[in-house]
């Protein structure tokens, strides 16, 4: 069986460390804007944060008309082929949940992909909020 | 069961190992080996159009005969000698880009894919037509993929041109913009004005963001997308930022519920 990305809300402080790993692990600038997590505060010490759900039957999928959306079998994520990639950003408007985005820097589309097996949003969370296992 | 057969080759002296139907450019990618191009995509079929790909191939069977072949194009082959990068190759390309600047000596990419080579001006004459289309056949390409094929090249040799048909709004255009996105020396332009976009002589009616009203994709798009997928229309109504925001405040509202209900509260608030 493959391993889960477990979100513990109650045990977020939204201190965003998760979404700055995530930027420079998967760009050199790091840049927060197209961090494949995010944090949400709602007051009261009540946050929240949401990465891809990595669906089964996966809307971003369905519609990408160059099939750049693939199922990683190892890791269960769906990843981004890069170079496959139009641009067209379909997927991001198809998917229910708005998490995946468009770098407009690059021109292609951006999700969470587990960093192929090791995320490092859960190396990095220091409260446990983020865990993979 | 067939096994994939792999074949062994050379590309700057360095021995690599590729899968027999790949094609130079994949590999050279692969290694990380740079190649220019301009009319290259993943997702879509190699033509050859650029020429900007051009390398050097020899074996060592053909008595020391060498050519130029388009790495986009060519097919490798078991001991196949490959030098992305001579004297000739040099000289190749250079004529190459020095041709693409007298046909759009406009266009701002190419003069400066030139400059970076050493093409400051051109030396051939310069078009008469003034465009900055290469004639790369992305945009034709992207859009047959996209299941659409509302645009297509007209015309030849010299006269051959990126066209509509019959110069009227295509039918089949659905406003997608792919093909404006697509190209490389930004020659497709497209405006969004307000909720109306403009291509190609349309002027398609976006939809808009049912929470923001930020226009979304044209309608005739939606229309489109929603049948070749097989998603509900709905799927397409809501823009990313939106949809984030609807999805974290039902988790939020569902998961404060459930701490209102066990009476972990007072936890909540401290």
């Amino acid at each position: 069986m493959t391993k889960t990305l477990t979100i513990t809300p109650s045990r977020c402080l939204a201190c965003r460390t998760c979404e700055l790993a995530c930027s420079f692990k998967h760009a050199v600038d790091g840049r927060p804007g197209i961090s494949r997590i995010r944090a949400f505060m709602f007051g009261e010490g009540r946050n929240q944060v949401l990465t891809c759900f990595q669906c089964d039957e996966a809307a971003c999928v369905k519609v990408c008309p160059v099939e750049a959306l693939s199922r990683n079998e190892s890791t269960g994520a769906i990843e981004v082929n890069t170079a496959r990639c139009i641009g067209c950003g379909l997927c991001s408007i198809a998917c229910p949940f708005g998490h995946m985005s468009h770098d407009r820097a690059s021109g292609v589309a951006v999700k969470c992909d587990l960093c192929g097996g090791e995320p490092v949003c859960a190396a990095f969370c220091p409260t446990r909020t983020l865990e993979y296992g | 069961m067939t096994a994939e057969k792999t074949v062994n080759l050379q590309i700057n002296g360095r021995f690599l190992q590729a899968r027999e139907g790949m094609t130079i450019l994949e590999v050279a990618r692969r290694e990380g080996i740079p190649i220019l191009s301009l009319c290259h995509h993943d997702a879509l079929e190699p033509v050859g159009a650029c020429r900007l790909c051009l390398v050097e191939i020899t074996h060592p069977d053909w008595k020391g005969w060498k050519g130029l072949v388009t790495a986009c194009l060519y097919p490798v082959e078991e001991g196949l000698c490959v030098t992305t990068d001579n004297e000739d190759v040099r000289n190749t390309r250079r004529t190459v880009l020095d041709l693409l600047l007298a046909r759009c000596p406009q266009s701002a990419v190419i003069q400066e894919l030139a400059a970076e080579h050493g093409v400051t001006a051109t030396s051939y004459r310069k078009s008469e037509v003034e465009t900055t289309c290469i004639l790369c056949g992305l945009c034709v390409r992207v859009c047959a993929v996209k299941g659409c094929s509302a645009i297509g090249t007209a015309g030849r040799g010299i006269r051959k041109a990126i066209s509509i048909p019959f110069k009227q709004p295509p039918p089949d255009c659905i406003g997608c913009a792919s093909c404006a996105h697509i190209c490389p020396t930004g020659t497709i332009k497209y405006r969004d004005e307000g909720d109306i976009r403009k291509i190609w002589g349309h002027s398609f009616k976006m939809v808009k963001c049912e929470s923001c009203g930020r226009p979304i994709m044209p309608e005739k798009q939606l229309e489109f997308e929603a049948n070749k997928s097989g998603l509900h229309p709905d799927y397409f109504k809501v823009c990313p930022a939106c949809a984030q925001q609807q999805t974290v405040q039902t988790i939020r509202s569902s998961f404060d519920m459930r701490t209102v209900q066990s009476g972990d509260s007072a936890q909540l608030a401290g």
